[in-house]
């Protein structure tokens, strides 16, 4: 049987989920047995691949319109998307900046920090630009399931892929949920 | 007996007596059904929505908490049409304001929280909130993040309906809806007395202890019922610890006293104490207080009290001490020593009526209550809850007494001391008259009164702390400074402005002081011997209606302090006396005495 594949990517995120799905511990090798990891933040090929995979992980944020393009990518390219964590499922820790808008929060942070001199706001063309509003994955592309927590138990996790690999839609039971 | 009522619950057959809601029948049953709003102190309104159910024959699902029971009734309370239901509720209580968990100082211990949990609320399924509401930090101890409410109204109803003081209230209506204090004025410039009701009633974040935040979950805390012994009430309270630490006191709902209510005394006052602990014994040594060990300590004191005759000795305590050490001091004292000056550092309420008084209960069934030489809203504030409860229910209050009262606003007459004759009046005819004294009744007034001996219930109100039990041992007994020589003062936690005493005391007197604080009369002190306070004691306590209580320990007392009694037991084996063996007998003896069965 060949293996299935994920791919996982973070958006507005500390990379706490990800350390979640690495403290699966030992199960990682049985995982591994059946799944194949193509593209994710700590291996070497960084994109989902083009053919697509079957499932895909999102972490993190929609805070800037980065975010929004790496989201709708990985939306295209799984068949199951999953928003792992508090900020992919309702904006987390990052949503805080909707409570003061996100042009103080700029200017806060590179302009008025106590050891800035001559702040500048980024605003290269490189870059993302900052949304107005901070929201969960859910809001710029469909979600198939929702894994809250901050970050969710490695328990979670694996309950969930365990489920999926059996073929069955995972209903994360009550002492799975955590919204901190 | 009347008959109960039948119903079938999930299939289940469930017995209720007439007019129980479903809730409550189900709650007989041990049958779950969720709530928010509903708490068991408070009358139930049905404004959250999360219990409702399906009643066959209903057009509608069912709140369970106002919903009767009726004979046959059959009830769904986890059917699919139920638990959409629920999980639709939760979705919008969700959206409402700011329920993001992980910034709440609630999360671990919150109820909206819970209920997410359960009903799989794994996402918003509407757009989050945007707007901002205010944080009202303006009270001392508490805050209000309006954030956080859900306006279940807990917070109002324990203010109006447990309280009685009816600060809290709801302006604007549907998703505008806001708890506001009076007429919208910050909570801390309001009529709210600091009881610290609401906090306790609250299911999330929205009201939030400032000591005790952020300082861990309830499953990290441990919990000691015990009681209050800032007042002669006795109310049941819940020391919450962590680590040995105090976090904070709830109100033990299950207290008979006070059932779950306490006041900012109670409450609050206790850890919010700044003064500076006594840690170690202390013997004058060269003009000096100077750190010594227990047995030295002891023995100097010994020498004190041995090196006089026992006409030189006075003892002076505060009611703020166990059964078990007043036992002690009686004990040591005058059936020891034989010493007759003894005193107390608060006034006594005289008995007024020739009967025993009634109970604390007894207000509640009141038609007229007379307020006499007492304000309970100072001086016990849990009585006061009690007493505007009855007036909000239909009795009359009448105030008696020439200082300003507390209960004055809230009475249907206020009379001079003079004119205690109309009280008396009104109390002939009332149906069930009950007359609150307490220690500022003037003997021409408690002559009045008696008038009303077999007509009324009266209910005494003490000043000070365990005074009954201080009573009961005869240490009230006119202490006369000026005779002595070597004076023994059991101060303990009590904020005594002795000034007035001690200037008449002779200045070659010698002075042991058992004390927690540092305080002038610890300065002048020979001999200090270092107390534990309320929270790392344990002992009884005796109620202003002679009810005993016990007091548990929650927290190590500190440094070298040893509890009130402890320290008394220590003296009396130097003086070669043995009062008891045990603390359990001490405890017998202390109970046998005070209220002889």
């Amino acid at each position: 049987m060949p293996k299935v594949k994920i791919a996982t990517d973070w958006l507005a995120a500390c990379a706490g989920c990800h350390m979640s799905l690495l403290d699966i511990d030992e199960r990682i090798v049985e995982l591994l047995e059946l799944v194949e990891i193509t593209s994710s933040p700590i291996t070497d090929l960084k994109h989902p691949p083009k053919d697509g995979v079957t499932v895909g992980f999102l972490t993190g944020a929609i805070s800037n319109t980065h975010n929004v393009e790496v989201a709708k990518t990985m939306r295209e390219r799984c068949k199951i998307l999953i928003a792992v964590g508090d900020c992919a499922t309702f904006g987390g820790i990052v949503a805080m900046r909707n409570l003061v808008g996100t042009e103080a929060a700029l200017k806060r942070a590179y302009i008025e920090t106590e050891t800035t001199v001559d702040g500048l706001i980024p605003d290269s063309e490189e870059l993302g630009r900052p949304l107005d509003q901070v929201t969960g994955v859910d809001k710029v592309v469909k979600v198939d399931l929702f894994i809250p927590g901050c970050p969710p138990s490695a328990d979670a996790l694996w309950y969930a892929l365990t489920e999926l690999l059996a073929g069955r839609t995972p209903v994360l039971p009550p002492e799975y949920f955590k919204y901190d | 007996m009347t008959a109960m009522i039948t119903i079938t619950i999930n299939g289940q057959k469930v017995s209720a007596p007439p007019g129980s809601t479903v809730l409550q029948a189900a709650r007989l049953a041990s049958i779950d059904i969720p709530t928010l709003c509903d708490h068991p102190a408070l009358a139930s309104i049905g404004a959250c929505r999360m219990c409702l159910v399906e009643v066959k024959g209903q057009r509608t699902l069912q709140p369970a908490c106002t919903f009767p029971v009726t004979e046959g009734m059959e009830v769904q309370t986890e059917s699919p049409l139920v638990v959409e239901a629920r999980r639709f509720i939760l979705d919008l209580l969700f959206s409402e304001r700011n329920h993001y968990c992980m910034y709440c100082e609630m999360s671990g211990d919150c109820e909206l929280q819970k209920l997410g949990y359960r009903y799989g609320l794994d996402h918003w399924v509407y757009p989050t909130y945007t707007q901002r509401f205010p944080v009202d930090a303006t009270r001392t101890h508490f805050l209000m993040d309006h954030n956080r409410c859900i306006l279940c109204r807990r917070c109002a109803r324990a203010c109006s309906g447990l309280v009685a003081n009816h600060t809290l209230g709801v302006r604007h209506r549907g998703a505008r809806s806001m708890i506001n204090a009076d007429m919208d004025v910050p909570f801390g410039q309001s009529s709210c007395v600091s009881c610290g009701t609401c906090l306790q009633v609250c299911p999330t974040g929205a009201l939030v202890d400032k000591r005790s935040a952020f300082m861990g979950r309830d499953v990290q805390t441990e919990h000691t019922k015990s009681t209050c012994s800032w007042c002669s009430l006795g109310c049941g309270m819940d020391i919450v610890t962590r680590g040995g630490y105090v976090l904070r006191v709830d109100g033990d709902w299950d207290a008979p006293v006070n059932a779950g209510l306490l006041c900012q005394a109670g409450r609050f006052d206790p850890l919010y104490d700044e003064r500076e602990r006594v840690t170690k014994p202390l013997v004058r040594e060269g003009g000096k207080l100077t750190e010594v060990d227990w047995d030295k300590a002891v023995q100097a004191a010994v020498n004190g009290i041995k090196g006089v005759s026992v006409e030189g000795l006075g003892v002076l305590t505060s009611t703020n001490a166990t059964n078990e050490a007043l036992y002690l001091l009686d004990q040591v004292f005058h059936k020891g020593l034989g010493v007759t000056n003894t005193g107390l550092l608060n006034e006594v309420a005289a008995r007024v009526p020739a009967r025993a008084p009634g109970s604390l209960e007894d207000i509640a069934k009141a038609d007229l209550i007379v307020v006499a030489g007492a304000d309970p809203t100072e001086e016990l504030p849990v009585a006061s809850f009690l007493i505007k409860r009855a007036v909000d229910k239909g009795a009359r209050l009448v105030v008696v007494g020439d200082k300003d009262n507390g209960l004055a606003p809230f009475a249907y007459l206020s009379l001079d001391a003079a004119d205690v004759g109309r009280a008396v009046d009104l109390a002939e005819r009332a149906s069930h008259p009950v007359i609150v004294y307490g220690a500022d009744v003037s003997s021409k007034t408690a002559k009045a009164l008696k008038k009303l001996d077999e007509k009324a219930t009266f209910v005494e109100l003490q000043l000070g702390f365990n005074t009954r039990a201080a009573v009961a041992f005869g240490l009230n007994n006119g202490f006369d400074p000026s005779v002595a020589k070597t004076l023994y003062v059991l101060v303990g936690e009590q904020n005594w402005d002795g000034a007035a005493v001690m200037g008449k005391l002779n200045k070659e007197a010698f002075v042991v002081v058992q004390a927690s604080y540092e305080s002038p009369l610890t300065e002048r002190a020979d001999v200090v011997l270092p107390m534990a306070i309320w929270s790392e004691r344990a002992g009884s306590l005796t109620n202003t209606e002679g009810r005993i209580q016990r007091v548990q320990k929650a927290a190590e007392p500190k440094g070298e302090s040893k509890p009130d009694w402890e320290i008394l037991s220590l003296l009396a084996g130097k003086m070669g006396q043995k009062p008891a063996t045990s603390f359990d007998e001490i405890s017998a003896r202390a109970a046998q005495a005070i209220r002889p069965s």
